[in-house]
């Protein structure tokens, strides 16, 4: 029975992979939110004591901070290892070992002469210890950026890449170099490393090390046990910095096989609290007496067009046969329904989209997306020629207007706003044929695992995916025209929708070339009203962050848009 | 004898190098890959994709990635998990235990189950327990483990809640073997029915075929009693079908029971094997395969071995 297990793999795999994908796989999203505080806080003040046990439907595969690609790590993590900087509920930069942000108003930030360079000063607070007892220093911000620039297995070096330098004058201060203007440097060092733990062993051999499992941090809890596929155990760190705090004196995150069984969990008392809720979920999980909180967050649904021939290893200056004409692009976006796929498949627990950054202080304010109109559609249609065919199908210059669209199987969400657009975009005389494919194929972001967004031979394809609180790498990378990914480049770059456009491109330029607040964050503006009017993506709607909670679980708040549920967890206890 | 299964012994040297061919050709053939994990970490560049890829060595030629597995793979060397680090076998060591936990109680107890059953089934034949046992057994053959699964989930976990939902143990509670039982309990009845089903037939089976046997006849001439005869002369040789089976078992205490380990969060090998495949794991997958393809052999090995120990009619050249 051991063989035919395995040969069921296949078929089992695709069945219940629902339940694990990681990628474009759902945080989720929200709508009335702000019901946070809803559990009524007893008076009395915090208890202290007491263990937390959260579900959580995948599973760390390691918590090595440095190599962190799941959001489920940062689950764990973010209870345990700490940065200089962190992006605060409302979008702001606020200090966490370091005593403040350094900006150029303050002094901490000093831009060359040429304004070429720039020197970034951190004073890190005094007193900090590593949950072992050990002094954080400045020589341990050193090794941090060391590591991951050594390290080849490390996930993200974008803005490590730009330092030349850190020198540490004295244990609390540590001078950063950059060889370029790097606009988005508070969002660097999230995650510090223990030079004292590692330095002895080879950037090479640090994947083998125990750090991997068991890393060191001046978090609010320190992990003690690491028991993959089984469980997690974080108890209080003695040496927190913050006194009386963490109230909680363990904190367990238990591996459970899917959502569904820790819903079963949440409902059934076993545990008192679990990690990301579906939108679909939620409802049902609110009936049943869970405290749900809904954190509106940046990921972006969305579909995308490309806008080049259809083909394996497309040619970026060609022209797809139908989605090469903006009218069609802009049309298809007319004939999108958002609100009622927010309302009916979602529950209402998602904003419409609009445009790649919902929230934080680069969202632009004013900047919108075609709403519903079948009949500007078809008028739009019309007018650039498509022609209705005798099965309302139109075409033009012998060319059917038939597309095929493409998502992650076996997300049940996103095949039905598939089935949505197959009927709605009918109407309109555009036939669309749904073609899914594996999540890991889909999105396997390698040109060499032949992505195929990458090598452009689908039409359009649906998934979400959330910019950082400062956007340059993913506006940079994916917008920019020189990053479209073909042959002739080796495929570099993620430009998917094959955008390319004199204005798009200058405003790009400029959001990375400067350090001033007002001028990036008016670029920004431009980048996503110029990508609106190209009309290359169809924003569907903002997702959130879904949490569930045992009603006796207090000091829980509303989250953290660019964090993750744990990111207040020393506040975290439990009333009796 | 010992000639015999040294010969199969090197018979399964190029058995297992073809069979790691083309598990090592389905998986890369596989569309997709292990970076698919990064696509949503903000931040991330193409460079950051091409560096990672080439320090899990994806950028050579699969010729050379299979060679280079396999060279390390004979001298003990499994590699590393390319997302959890760890070293592959530490990794499968880690959860052994567990597996080994789980399919060996189900082992032991669909053996202590089937034998009585599928005895008294075959010498009532067509009596009302026949008919019930043989209904429930093909039932429960044709049941999917991972529908059964959850329905016991639901029937005990959820509506009575006798019985936790899933894990090994209770998350934060010191060792505890009264909830380690409980958490063994479903899990374990999941896969036994599925096994026991398959036993009882085999054993029904073979049963009725020796009491029909002429010595049999003779047996009761000579007037020994009915469960002497029962026991002594036919059960022995019925049961020598079993073994076999029992042997052909052999891997499956390794592997595990995959889909049953999924369904209740159980942190074998199996579970193991699982996240490895959603996660394209190569190292992972390539070595559980490859100890599993060994087994399988072996548990042939044995169970020809076996037969022929039991009996003597059989021999081998």
């Amino acid at each position: 029975m051991g063989l035919l297990h395995v040969r069921g793999l296949a078929a089992i795999v695709a069945a219940l992979t629902i339940v694990g994908t990681a990628c474009g796989a759902p945080s989720t999203p929200s709508g009335a939110s702000g019901a946070a505080a809803s559990a009524a806080t007893p008076a009395g003040g915090p208890i202290k004591g007491g263990t937390l046990v959260m579900a959580i439907w995948q599973e760390p595969a390691n918590l090595m901070p440095h190599y962190a690609n799941q959001t489920v790590q940062s689950v764990v993590l973010d209870a345990i290892v700490e940065g200089l900087v962190k992006t605060a509920a409302n979008g702001d930069y606020v200090p966490v070992l370091a005593k403040e942000l350094p900006t150029v108003g303050n002094g901490g930030v000093k831009v060359s002469a040429d304004g070429k360079t720039m020197d970034v000063t951190y004073h890190l607070r005094p007193g900090i210890k590593w949950s072992d007892g050990q002094p954080l220093t400045s020589a341990d911000v050193q090794f941090t950026w060391r590591t991951i620039m050594d390290d080849p297995k490390t996930a993200v070096r974008s803005g490590y890449d730009q330092i030349t330098g850190i020198d540490t004058p004295d244990d609390l201060t540590a001078v950063v170099h950059y060889k370029s203007v790097y606009a988005a440097y508070p969002t660097r060092f999230g995650r510090l490393l223990a030079k004292h733990a590692l330095q002895g062993i080879a950037p090479a051999e640090l994947s083998k090390s125990d750090y991997v499992r068991k890393p060191l941090g001046t978090g609010p809890f320190m992990i003690t046990d690491f028991k993959a596929g089984d469980s997690f155990t974080l108890v209080r760190n003695p040496y927190y910095r913050e006194a009386g705090k963490p109230y909680l004196d363990k904190v367990i995150f238990k591996s459970v096989p899917s959502s569904a069984v820790a819903i079963a969990q949440l409902k059934a008392g076993e545990v008192q609290a679990m990690w990301n809720l579906l939108e679909s979920e939620s409802a049902d999980v609110e009936k049943a007496g869970v405290h749900v909180v809904v954190t509106p967050g940046p990921s972006v649904e969305r579909i995308e067009f490309n806008t080049a021939e259809n083909k394996d290893g497309t040619d970026p200056n060609s022209k797809h046969p139908v989605l090469g004409d903006i009218n069609v692009r802009r049309a298809l976006i007319y004939a999108t329904p958002k609100q009622q796929i927010i309302d009916k498949l979602l529950y209402g627990k998602a904003t419409v989209g609009t445009t790649v950054l919902s929230t934080g202080w680069a969202a632009p304010k004013d900047v919108t997306q075609e709403g519903y109109d079948p009949k500007k559609a078809n008028e739009l249609l019309d007018q650039a020629g498509w022609v209705k065919g005798a099965d309302g199908i139109r075409s033009k210059n012998g060319v059917r207007a038939s597309l095929e669209i493409t998502t992650t199987t076996g997300n049940k969400t996103r095949e039905q706003v598939e089935q949505v657009l197959v009927e709605e975009w009918k109407q309109i005389g555009v036939e669309l044929k749904i073609q899914n494919i594996p999540s890991a194929v889909l999105l396997s972001a390698s040109w060499a695992a032949n992505d195929p967004r990458k090598k452009g031979s689908l039409d359009m394809w649906m998934y979400a995916s959330s910019p950082d609180i400062d956007p340059d790498s993913i506006i940079y990378e994916r917008y920019y025209s020189k990053k479209i990914p073909w042959s002739g480049n080796n495929g570099d770059g993620q430009n998917y929708t094959r955008v390319n456009n004199a204005e798009l491109d200058k405003a790009i330029e400029a959001s990375r070339s400067t350090l001033d607040f007002d001028k990036r964050k008016a670029a920004y503006d431009t980048v996503c009203k110029v990508l609106n009017q190209e009309a290359v993506i169809d924003w569907l709607y903002n997702r959130a962050d879904i949490n569930g909670f045992t009603k006796n679980v207090q000091g829980v708040g509303g989250g953290n848009p660019w964090r993750v549920l744990t990111d207040n967890i020393e506040d975290w206890w439990l009333s009796k | 004898m010992g000639r015999y299964v040294l010969r199969r012994l090197v018979q399964s040297v190029p058995l297992l190098l073809g069979i790691s061919v083309i598990v090592f050709a389905i998986l890369k053939a596989v569309p997709g890959g292990p970076l698919a994990l990064y696509e949503s970490t903000p931040g991330i560049t193409d460079e950051d994709i091409r560096r990672l890829e080439h320090s899990f060595g994806l950028d050579q030629p699969l010729p050379v990635q299979y060679v280079t597995w396999l060279g390390k793979f004979v001298t003990g060397d499994w590699g590393y998990s390319l997302v959890q680090h760890q070293p592959v076998l530490s990794l499968i060591l880690e959860r052994l235990p567990n597996t080994l936990y789980l399919m060996g109680t189900v082992f032991v107890a669909v053996l202590i189950l089937a034998i009585p059953i599928g005895t008294i089934t075959a010498v009532r034949q067509y009596s009302l327990l026949d008919h019930a046992v043989t209904g429930a057994t093909f039932a429960f053959l044709s049941t999917p483990t991972f529908w059964l699964g959850l329905l016991l989930i639901i029937v005990f976990g959820l509506d009575l809640r006798w019985l936790p939902l899933g894990g090994m143990a209770t998350a934060g509670l010191p060792f505890d073997l009264g909830d380690r039982i409980r958490h063994l309990i479903l899990p374990a009845t999941t896969i036994a029915l599925v096994q026991l089903g398959a036993r009882v037939r085999y054993l029904r089976a073979s049963m009725l075929e020796t009491i029909g046997l002429d010595y049999m006849r003779t047996a009761r001439a000579k007037g020994l009693a009915e469960s002497a005869i029962v026991i002594r002369h036919a059960l022995k040789n019925a049961a020598i079908p079993l073994v076999t089976i029992i042997a052909l078992d052999i891997p499956e205490l390794f592997i595990g029971a995959l889909v049953t380990e999924q369904i209740f969060g159980w942190p074998g090998i199996g579970r193991l094997f699982w996240d490895a495949a959603t996660r394209t794991d190569y190292p992972i997958l390539m070595a559980v395969l490859a100890v599993s393809s060994a087994l399988v052999i072996l548990g042939n090995l044995i169970a020809d071995v076996a037969y022929g120990y039991l009996d003597p009619r059989i021999r081998y050249a």
